[in-house]
């Protein structure tokens, strides 16, 4: 059995909001279990708006309002062996012992995380006094150039403000910035969105190998499949704040389940096709009002009287396989 | 006149300044030329390296960015000498999607107000009813609902969705040009089918030109009828897209679609290798082809000349292997 280094327990949550007067509150992540082995890549996939983010920002204990944590645990094994509950730290505490040390976290649209008033070499120097490590300035500025190179940006970037950056290189900044501490576990949230296929493929593949070299384990959050394809050992999927599926990847790729899991695998264009595809009709649901039963009823081809009215228990095929769908659990 | 139709970038070459103080340049364009028939709609794909000048080239069409040499007509109008109402009926006329919706938007302000602005004072709508009609209308293409942005900020919304609000949009003053940068980079699959079948109908039944930048090269042919690909500021290929991907005339073209990463885990060891450079600045600063550092065919000449458009079969193509490295 391989070692899990992160366990997530039914784990609710999303973001209290007005809507003109009223509170209402978007459940974007709704009951949602799975772990994280030591040395993997899980990947993360599922729809727009589906709470992808929202399930990195709990798990990274970034709980700031409006967003909230209703139920459900996160546990941590840390790199001196201690188990930490996420859920239970202050912010503070988050912040201290598990941010950037622990886990680092490429957030989406890292391209405009960076301030957009310093220079990139001052961000880092930020992030370095931040905890404490004492670094002489020349000192930073070669460690600096150092990562960047290896992520194929010419070292003049140091000396730039944001704005003089195309997208792909600020997105490269941000992860140079994620690997300094070499945490043990990296969330990255739609890392390559922003760059050409040459340099997609030489994050990745660096990615790739800092990680086997480092024995990290890498949450690869992408609505691309094949990013997923290339890097991922285990996939989720998600569904309107549900993981729906999980599964090695060959599995997911070659035999998918759910009826989502197939619609999202059906959609996908290969180079050279352009036979007309049709995609999944309808549109992904509203999270504060999300329909009753199983949330993917409205859209499902194989919809039943159950899925309307009861939501779907998890069916367990093996040790690292479940699906969330009705029509597994009948057949049994 | 043969300008009344046509929308032509002649010659663009943009500046920017690199170095601590900014003083010294290099060429973020150098010498793009592109001509578009406005009468014949069409996706034209805009392809190419990170950084390699795509966003500014759409900015400069926009018009907010000026160019330091060459310059770019509309309907024989150069654009960046508008004024009044010439100006706004240019703006009407153009369209963009931005690749970064966060930056679209900004945060404090609701995004719905964007959509009453545009609808108002752009298409100078007045009826409350059919300004919401529309709005909503907008909305529904893209797979939302007036209902479900009223009232909500940027931050409310994932980055998926707020870039399907930015395309909705766009769609509003029913332009003749989408600019559109990365408009499906954050969608899933089932989605982005979809928004594609729509920059499809876009073109077929709106008659629209639909400028679509993207780095994902399977999408491209799904939607595309033709391709420029650009590389650190100059365009080296440009031709219809079936004949561009059956047999790329420029090394780099090639390079780009071996690395297409396919929707198959058994693929995954079967990737040519990649290096990571970590020179693109002084690859903008070579004086010949930008991609003779990188190009396994590299001789003398390519470092020394930049090579001229030359016609291979209906491809415009510029390096100097189609031309026997001579002048
Ligand atoms: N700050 C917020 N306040 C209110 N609702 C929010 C907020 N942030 C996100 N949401 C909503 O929560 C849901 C999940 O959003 P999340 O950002 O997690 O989606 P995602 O799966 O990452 O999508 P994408 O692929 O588009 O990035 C969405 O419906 C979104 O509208
Ligand atoms: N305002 C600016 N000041 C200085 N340099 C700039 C500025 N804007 C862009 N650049 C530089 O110009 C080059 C082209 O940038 P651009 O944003 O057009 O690239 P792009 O092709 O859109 O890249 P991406 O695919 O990553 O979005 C980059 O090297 C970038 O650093
Ligand atoms: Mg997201
Ligand atoms: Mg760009």
């Amino acid at each position: 059995m391989p070692k899990n280094i992160l366990s997530v327990e039914n784990l609710n949550g999303g973001y209290e909001v007005f809507v003109g007067r009223r509170r209402v509150f978007v459940h974007a992540v709704d009951d949602v279990t799975f772990s994280l082995h030591n040395n993997e890549v899980l990947g993360v996939a599922g729809e727009s708006g589906c709470g992808k983010s929202t399930l990195a920002k709990m798990i990274y204990g970034a709980i700031i309002p409006p967003l909230l944590v209703k139920g459900g645990s996160i546990s941590i094994t840390t790199k001196g062996g201690e188990v930490l509950n996420i859920n239970k730290l202050s912010i503070d505490e988050v912040r201290r012992k598990i941010w950037w040390i622990e886990i680092s976290y490429i957030p989406q649209n890292s391209m405009n995380v960076l301030n957009p008033l310093k220079r990139i070499k001052d961000q880092f120097i930020d992030v370095f006094r931040y905890h404490g490590i004492k670094m002489d300035k020349t000192e930073t500025v070669e460690h600096l150039r150092d990562t960047l190179t290896t992520l194929g940006l010419p070292p003049e970037v140091i000396n730039a403000y944001p704005h003089q950056l195309s997208g792909g290189m600020r997105q490269r900044v941000v992860i140079a910035l994620s690997l300094v501490f070499n945490p043990r576990i990296i969330l990255a949230d739609e890392p390559t969105t922003a760059v050409d296929v040459v340099t997609q493929r030489t994050i990745l593949s660096l990615l790739k190998e800092w990680r086997e070299n480092n024995k990290s384990s890498l949450v690869l959050i992408s609505h691309d499949m094949s990013v997923h394809a290339y890097m991922d050992d285990r996939i989720a999927i998600m569904y309107a704040g549900n993981v729906v599926e999980l599964g090695s990847s060959l599995d997911i790729f070659k035999e998918p389940l759910h009826p989502y899991t197939r619609a999202l695998i059906e959609s996908l264009i290969r180079k050279g096709d352009k036979s007309i595809r049709k995609g999944l009709a309808g549109q992904p649901p509203d999270l504060i009002n999300p329909p009753p039963g199983c949330r993917f009823h409205p859209r499902c081809p194989y919809v039943m009287n159950i899925c309307r009215s009861e939501e779907p228990v998890t069916t367990f095929l093996d040790n690292d396989r479940y699906v969330r769908c009705w029509l597994y659990t009948s057949s049994r | 006149m043969e300008n009344e139709n046509m929308l032509k970038i002649e010659s663009v070459t943009k500046l920017y300044g690199y170095g601590i103080l900014g003083l010294k340049k290099f060429k973020a364009l150098d010498s793009v030329s592109m001509n578009v028939n406005l009468e014949r709609p069409k996706i034209a794909v805009l392809a190419g390296e990170t950084g390699s000048g795509k966003t500014t080239l759409l900015r400069i069409i926009m018009g907010i960015v000026k160019p330091e040499i060459g310059r770019v007509l509309y309907r024989g109008y150069d654009i960046h000498k508008l004024k009044g109402s010439t100006a706004r009926w240019y703006r009407k006329e153009v369209q963009p999607i931005f690749q970064d919706p966060y930056e679209a938007f900004n945060p404090l302000r609701r995004v719905d107000s964007y959509f009453y602005d545009t609808v108002t004072n752009i298409c100078g709508i007045k009826d409350k009813d059919e300004i919401m009609y529309r709005i909503d209308e907008s909305l529904r293409f893209v797979g939302l609902s007036l209902d479900r942005v009223s009232g909500k900020y940027p931050h409310e919304f994932s980055g998926g969705e707020l870039q399907r609000i930015s395309i909705a949009r766009a769609l509003l003053t029913t332009p003749r040009i989408l600019l559109a940068d990365e408009p499906v980079s954050m969608l899933d699959a089932t989605l982005r089918v979809g928004i594609l079948n729509i920059l499809k109908d876009l073109k077929e039944k709106l008659n629209m030109i639909i400028i679509y930048v993207t780095h994902d090269l399977s999408t491209a042919y799904y939607v595309g009828d033709d391709i420029s690909v650009m590389y650190r500021g100059t365009l080296v290929e440009h031709g219809p897209i079936s004949k561009v991907y059956q047999e790329p005339r420029h090394p780099y073209t090639s390079a780009l679609l071996n690395s297409v990463l396919e929707p198959d885990p058994s693929l995954r060891d079967k990737y040519p290798a990649v290096k990571p450079s970590s020179l693109e600045l002084k690859e903008f600063l070579i004086a010949g082809c930008r991609y003779a550092n990188r190009c396994p065919y590299a001789k003398e000449i390519c470092w020394t000349t930049l090579p001229p458009y030359i016609d291979v079969d209906g491809v415009n193509v510029r390096c100097w292997k189609h031309l026997d490295y001579k002048l």
